[in-house]
């Protein structure tokens, strides 16, 4: 490998990180206002029996969050904004992985911590806003005036995904309080599966190369360290030796010494000082040998032996 | 008088009804004889013992019957029981990447970074896994279960463990209990298939003796190979995360009380724990299915075409290789992950051949290489799947 091709593969390295979606924004936030009920007449009732409105939230992580803390912001007239403050100590403000909170819109806050403290009108464009506890933005909705008739909710087509649908119309189409937006009641990528790849040949030939990608990545990378640090070993000898860089490579290109080689020679060595040895030393120095754990020297407590016949 | 022997009648029906003996079958009877063959492989035959001693014994633990309707709390499928505790770590997957964690602190990768080239074979020997996939789902089993099932060609215990916990709770036994087997049978399976496909001039080739890898390189290994790897697949961070965190606590050189740990104290626990508990996994009344019988077979398909790709494969790559370069294909059997045993029969079956060609040194570069190929291909399966 000469530094043309250090270069290349260098570059691709580039092209590869640039070409990632490092870039891509998107809603970063775990949990998000899900879907929307703003005229109540039939729907779900309260823990009191009455029909409010009410709000969703979705936990689309798979973690634990508790939204004790975070606002709730609401305005259907611009420079008149609610704020419901969801209040502290309350163990229910813990949200489990994907699962959904509901809040009770009616204006009503001292009926718990799930009922806010302002009410919607779905004859004006509404905005609600989620904030966290520094008061930063997680997620927000607009619902135009009219968007919703009585009973009909704004909600997410698929519980923390990014489309809108209006609910309630239609028998396909059904509100969803405090549960998923839309029941997967099959295993599409299975189903998918079994239909495009009921022999498994797809899946084979993709899972193969994405695990030769991954070694033959690995074994460009450490070709590439190796050849840079063989070059960056043998410029310094060159540069001891004096020799300049065509020379440099001249010598990289006859390879490594085998270790085999500085074995012998260290053998020759130490054969050649014991032999010159005319006057024996007279001091005993006994030296503690701390050998560091290696396999190749445990394998007796690691590994079995051959079965004996 | 006659009440007080009535009682103490029925009190012994009672204690009768709690026995082993009163609610044995035929099947507690096939398990526990089992787990007796394991432990007799194991001390007669020394196959694998630090595997297969706790799992045989763990087979006689989940085999002694009891009265599944007392609530005993003594099972390990009862919740609350201290087997059942012990068990959370194999379900919900956290004892494999832990035991990662030690093999990674006992692993020198200096072989396969001397001569990465090697890591190809390590990757090829993954066919294993897919073959068995396919044959799999031929059987009628689900894309998940075959995914599970199939990775028993991987010849890594802990990773099969792993991904069967999550694609398959219901057949992990058989598949732990069978990837464990064949992994300890890899001196009986594997050597006619390496003689069967390789001609007596190929055994004989001498490999160049690999370079001396430096320090740097060994501190740079588990970096790189983590960040590649995994961002990648990230689905395989738990079991790759840890084999190079373990790999770097031991390479790094300052770290080396934190290695002696995990390559020492922490691995031989999770090793007694895990094994124990997968062997008392095998409940008769769970374990004896037509699955289990099937899972077996998938397994000993998926161990034959692993080393047969991987044999295949270096004799495949070797048209590309210059004629002092190339590989012997005795070394591909070891793709197979089974460390370090794959890599044993390289040397044993070389030496076979040519009693001055030591093949072990450049047979562990392929099988360090099947560990990272097994667990990419666990984070492959898991990715699709899941």
């Amino acid at each position: 490998m000469n530094i043309k091709s250090l270069g290349i593969w260098s570059s691709l390295l580039l092209a590869l990180v640039a070409f990632s979606s490092c870039g891509v924004e998107e809603n970063k936030s775990k949990v998000v206002i899900n879907e929307i009920l703003m005229t109540n007449e039939t729907n779900f009732q309260d823990d009191y029996g009455v029909h409010s409105a009410w709000l969703e939230l979705f936990n689309k992580s798979y973690s634990t969050v508790n939204v004790a803390a975070n606002l709730l912001r609401c305005s259907d007239t611009p420079g008149d904004t609610a704020t419901y403050f969801i209040p502290k100590g309350d163990v229910l403000t813990q949200m489990p992985p994907r699962q959904h909170l509901l809040f009770w819109v009616d204006g009503k806050p001292n009926r718990g911590t799930f009922h806010v403290n302002f009410s919607f009108n779905a004859d004006k464009d509404t905005w609600i806003g989620l904030y966290d506890s520094g008061k930063h933005l997680l997620d927000e909705v607009r619902i135009p005036a009219g968007t919703l008739k009585t009973d009909e909710s704004y909600a997410r087509i698929i519980d923390g995904g990014n489309d809108w649908e209006i609910k309630g119309g239609s028998d396909d189409k059904y509100v969803t309080p405090s549960t998923n937006n839309k029941t997967l009641d099959k295993n599409e990528k299975m189903e998918k599966f079994e239909k495009h790849d009921k022999s498994g040949i797809g899946m084979s030939i993709t899972a193969m190369m994405v695990v030769f990608v991954g070694l033959i990545l690995l074994y460009l990378v450490f070709k590439l360290i190796n050849f840079a640090g063989t070059y960056h070993a043998h410029s310094k000898a060159g540069k001891t030796k004096g020799l300049s860089p065509e020379e440099v490579r001249a010598e990289m290109r006859k390879g490594d010494t085998p270790g085999e080689v500085f074995a012998a020679i260290a053998l020759a060595m130490h054969e050649m000082q014991e032999d010159v040895h005319d006057v024996e030393e007279t001091v005993l120095t006994i030296q503690q040998v701390q050998r560091r754990y290696s396999p190749w020297n445990s394998k007796i407590y690691t590994l079995r032996e051959t079965p004996h016949k | 008088m006659g009440e007080f022997l009535d009682f103490l009648q029925n009190n012994l029906a009672d204690f009768w009804g709690y026995t082993g003996i009163a609610n044995a079958t035929v099947g507690h009877f096939v398990m526990i004889l089992v787990g007796i063959f394991f432990i007799y492989l194991a001390v007669a035959k020394e196959f694998e013992p630090m595997l297969l001693i706790p799992i045989g014994f763990g087979m006689l633990v989940g085999n002694i019957p009891f009265n599944m309707d007392a609530g005993l709390q003594v099972g390990i499928y009862e919740q609350g029981s201290v087997l059942n505790i012990l068990y959370q770590g194999v379900t919900s997957g956290w004892y494999p990447p832990l035991i990662f964690l030690g093999i990674g602190a006992m692993t020198d990768f200096s072989a396969l970074i001397s001569n990465p080239k090697l890591m190809l074979i390590g990757a090829a020997a993954q066919f294993g896994i897919f073959g068995a996939y396919m044959l799999a789902l031929a059987l009628g089993f689900d894309p998940m279960q075959a995914g599970a099932i199939g990775i028993i060609g991987g010849a890594d215990g802990p990773t099969a463990i792993f991904l069967s916990s999550k694609l398959a709770p219901n057949l992990m036994g058989a598949i732990a209990v069978s990837a464990y087997s064949y992994m300890a049978l890899v001196p009986v399976i594997q050597p006619p298939i390496m003689r069967l496909l390789t001609t007596k001039k190929e055994r004989v080739i001498r490999m160049k003796p690999p370079r001396v890898v430096s320090h740097t390189e060994k501190v740079m290994f588990p970096i790189v190979g983590l960040l590649l790897t995994c961002f990648l697949v990230p689905s395989g961070l738990p079991l790759l995360g840890m084999l190079f965190f373990g790999n770097l606590l031991k390479e790094s050189g300052v770290t080396r009380r934190l290695a002696n740990t995990a390559s020492g104290p922490l691995i031989d626990t999770i090793t007694i724990l895990l094994g124990l508990t997968v062997g008392a996994s095998t409940q008769a009344s769970e374990f004896l299915t037509l699955n289990s019988i099937l899972i077996f077979i998938l397994g000993a398909f998926s161990f034959f075409v692993a080393t047969a790709s991987g044999v295949l494969f270096v004799k495949f790559f070797n048209l590309f290789l210059k004629k002092d370069n190339k590989i012997n294909p005795l070394i591909g059997n070891a793709g197979v992950s089974a460390v370090p045993d794959s890599a044993r029969i390289s040397q044993i079956i070389g030496l076979e051949y040519d009693s001055t060609n030591y093949l072990l040194m450049h047979a562990m570069g392929p099988n360090v290489a099947g560990v990272i190929g097994s667990a990419v291909a666990a984070g492959v399966l898991l990715g699709f799947l899941i």
